[in-house]
């Protein structure tokens, strides 16, 4: 019974994204809904790793970055298609992943976070230093074919709300997967106490091994995705800290560890960030991260299960008969 | 050729000991409360401001103002323990990272409000004196940075050996529980460690003011040395932390020198990379956490 309700709240909820772009003509607007689809699978990726087996990583930007220049470097130097480099970065993130998970995970908690950091910052300098390579420092722009869906170009923001909304499906998809196999029950006894889980048989450096390798290939295609959107690539945007920060950030605030909890975050921050934008004008720099410094202080303090388990308590509350599952 | 070196580790030695400023306050809190603090960074950047101001606006020099800004950051350090720190300490790693990063996030971007992103600097009688000898080159302003560091951090060393607070604070290092049998108080104790760590970050930007820029983002720059410079001296090691920072300071300045101006960065990240793919528990041995 309670699988057909989810089913069917599900299919309404597909429904509703289908048609938004077709009742949406703002191009702001429209915007806004890309940013949200496009965070919130990062935040989903990054959720897989950070929020399950709690390796709380702030290098998710290296990925990011390595996707957007492997599909770019691929689409001007050897007139591939971002379709196939998208996959081709996911594929050069993973193989990064394995070498940077071997230095990280020796560490554990904050010094874990440090190394991911770290990691990330000297992947920006060698991008940076080798111009040969990669542009330098004032990076390129990609050129403009117009209407070009086999190259990832399009003329109507709509299609980029598709291939946005078609990621964070395919994340949330995995996401689902993975915590209903045995992986999902070994990465939440990795997040509770690695030393227990070890003790009880998980293979703990080998399941974080493959979550850091799901989790970077799909942090890499969104990469691919927002430097096709805004046609330009340079170190600074495509190394952003800044990912690296909203992609724990929305988990963090949405529920970490759940599989909704990273859309809610992305929904509630990207929001506010934009009713911030339209009331006090862009010119003030920090406003932004001030004001998602606060909230994810507020969740920390008052409410560590995020926004999902505040919605959790709300409906055991008033009187839902279904068990929510925000626990973690 | 011999000259070239020695003036680099010089330079490297005079600009480790703020580093050692910083990351003793790291490596403190690590040790008594059991935390990273993130934030130890923006604490440098908000003494350089505070000395920026008072030099500023009552043209008192920015050594003068190490008596305001260490006690403000002291307290400072004491009201975020109490009111913040205190709630998340469990077994729990997630909040006790990501509240110091947020503390972090918040003041580099209340910095940048409220300062905006423009370089501050001071300039004093001293910041363009240099002694000379043997043919090097001495900075006085750095001389008097390094100096009055290196006192600090004896005296802080003095202080966990001999005052009863201090060996509170060793006590609680090194095993909390059996500690408050013995009547400690643990949270007086870390209260007053990160005072401690605080005052030093606040030391660190007042010695820092007459020869380097203020803004907002001057933390990130002092905050990843400190983290290598910590995990190399081993976690937790105040001595340790001491002698791998001027270690770090001595090996950006060869770097500087012999590789380009701008791998700075690269030399430390480098060599974080190298510990921890080798000596992940420090040089000193030890356990990694």
């Amino acid at each position: 019974m309670a699988e057909r309700r989810t089913l069917f709240w599900l299919a309404i909820g597909i429904a509703v994204l289908v048609t938004l772009p077709l009742l949406v003509n703002s191009s702001f607007a429209m915007d806004v809904l890309i940013r949200i689809l496009l965070f919130s699978f990062i935040g989903v990726a990054w959720n897989l790793m950070g929020g399950y087996a709690k390796q709380l990583s702030l290098g998710h930007a290296a990925y990011f970055g390595l996707g957007a220049y492997t599909s770019t470097l691929l689409q001007i130097d050897f007139d591939i298609s971002p379709w196939i480099g998208m996959i081709a970065g996911g594929y050069v993130a993973m193989l990064a992943s394995l070498p940077i998970g071997w230095l990280c995970f020796r560490l554990r908690g904050p010094y874990f976070t440090i190394a991911t950091i770290a990691t990330a910052q000297a992947l920006m300098l060698i991008v940076l230093k080798f111009r040969d390579l990669a542009w330098g420092a004032e990076g390129t722009t990609i050129p403009n074919l117009g209407s070009a869906p086999l190259m990832m170009q399009f003329e109507t923001k709509a299609a980029y709300y598709y291939v946005a909304l078609g990621l964070l499906l395919i994340g949330l998809l995995v996401t689902y997967l993975i915590e209903r196999s045995w992986m999902g029950y070994y990465l939440l006894a990795i997040g509770e106490d690695e030393d227990a889980a070890e003790a009880i048989g998980v293979n703990a450096p080998r399941i974080k091994r493959n979550i850091y390798l799901i989790s970077s290939f799909l942090t890499a295609l969104a990469g691919t995705f927002y430097t096709q959107y805004i046609y330009f690539i340079d170190p600074a945007t495509a190394f952003s800290f800044n990912i690296s920060i909203e992609a724990a950030l929305v988990s963090i605030v949405g529920g970490i560890g759940t599989l909704w909890g990273p859309v809610i975050g992305t929904i509630l921050l990207e929001t506010t960030s934009t009713l911030l934008q339209r009331w006090l004008g862009s010119s003030i720099g920090g406003v932004q991260l001030t004001v998602y410094s606060l909230i994810l202080m507020a969740v920390i303090l008052w409410r560590p299960t995020g926004l999902m388990g505040m919605i959790g308590e709300a409906w055991r509350r008033y009187g839902g008969s279904r068990p929510a599952r925000a626990e973690t | 050729m011999w000259e070239t070196v020695a003036q680099a580790v010089i330079n490297g030695l005079l600009i480790g000991g703020i580093y050692a400023l910083v990351s003793i306050g790291v490596t403190l809190i690590f040790g008594v409360v059991k935390i990273v603090n993130f934030a130890q960074g923006e604490f440098v950047m908000i003494g350089m401001y505070i000395s920026f101001f008072l030099s500023n606006q009552f043209g008192i020099d920015p050594l003068l103002s190490l008596l305001v800004s260490m006690p403000v950051l002291f307290v400072a350090g004491v009201l975020i323990q109490h009111f913040l720190i205190r709630r998340v300490l469990g077994p729990n790693d997630m909040p006790q990272i990501f509240l110091t990063f947020a503390l972090s996030l918040l003041l580099l971007n209340l910095a940048l409000m409220l300062f905006t992103a423009n370089y501050r600097t001071v300039h004093t009688s001293y910041s363009d004196e240099a002694l000379h000898f043997l043919g090097l080159y001495v900075p006085v302003a750095k001389l008097i940075a390094f100096v009055v560091a290196m006192a600090l951090s004896g005296a802080l060393f003095v202080f966990l050996r001999t005052t009863d607070l201090g060996k509170a604070m060793r006590a609680a290092a090194q095993n909390r529980d059996v500690a408050m049998l013995m009547g400690i108080n643990p949270d007086r104790v870390f209260c007053v460690a990160l005072g401690i760590a605080l005052a030093l970050a606040g030391a660190a930007g007042s010695l820092l003011m007459p020869f380097y820029s203020a803004y907002p983002f001057v933390g990130q720059v002092f905050v990843l040395m400190a983290f290598v410079a910590v995990v190399l001296g081993t976690l937790g090691n105040v001595i340790g932390a001491l002698i791998a920072s001027l270690m770090m300071g001595i090996a950006e300045s060869l770097g500087i020198q012999f590789v380009g101006a701008d791998s700075g960065q690269i030399v430390v990240f480098s060599m974080l990379l190298l510990t921890l793919a080798f000596k992940p528990t420090g040089l000193g041995g030890g356990r990694a956490r």
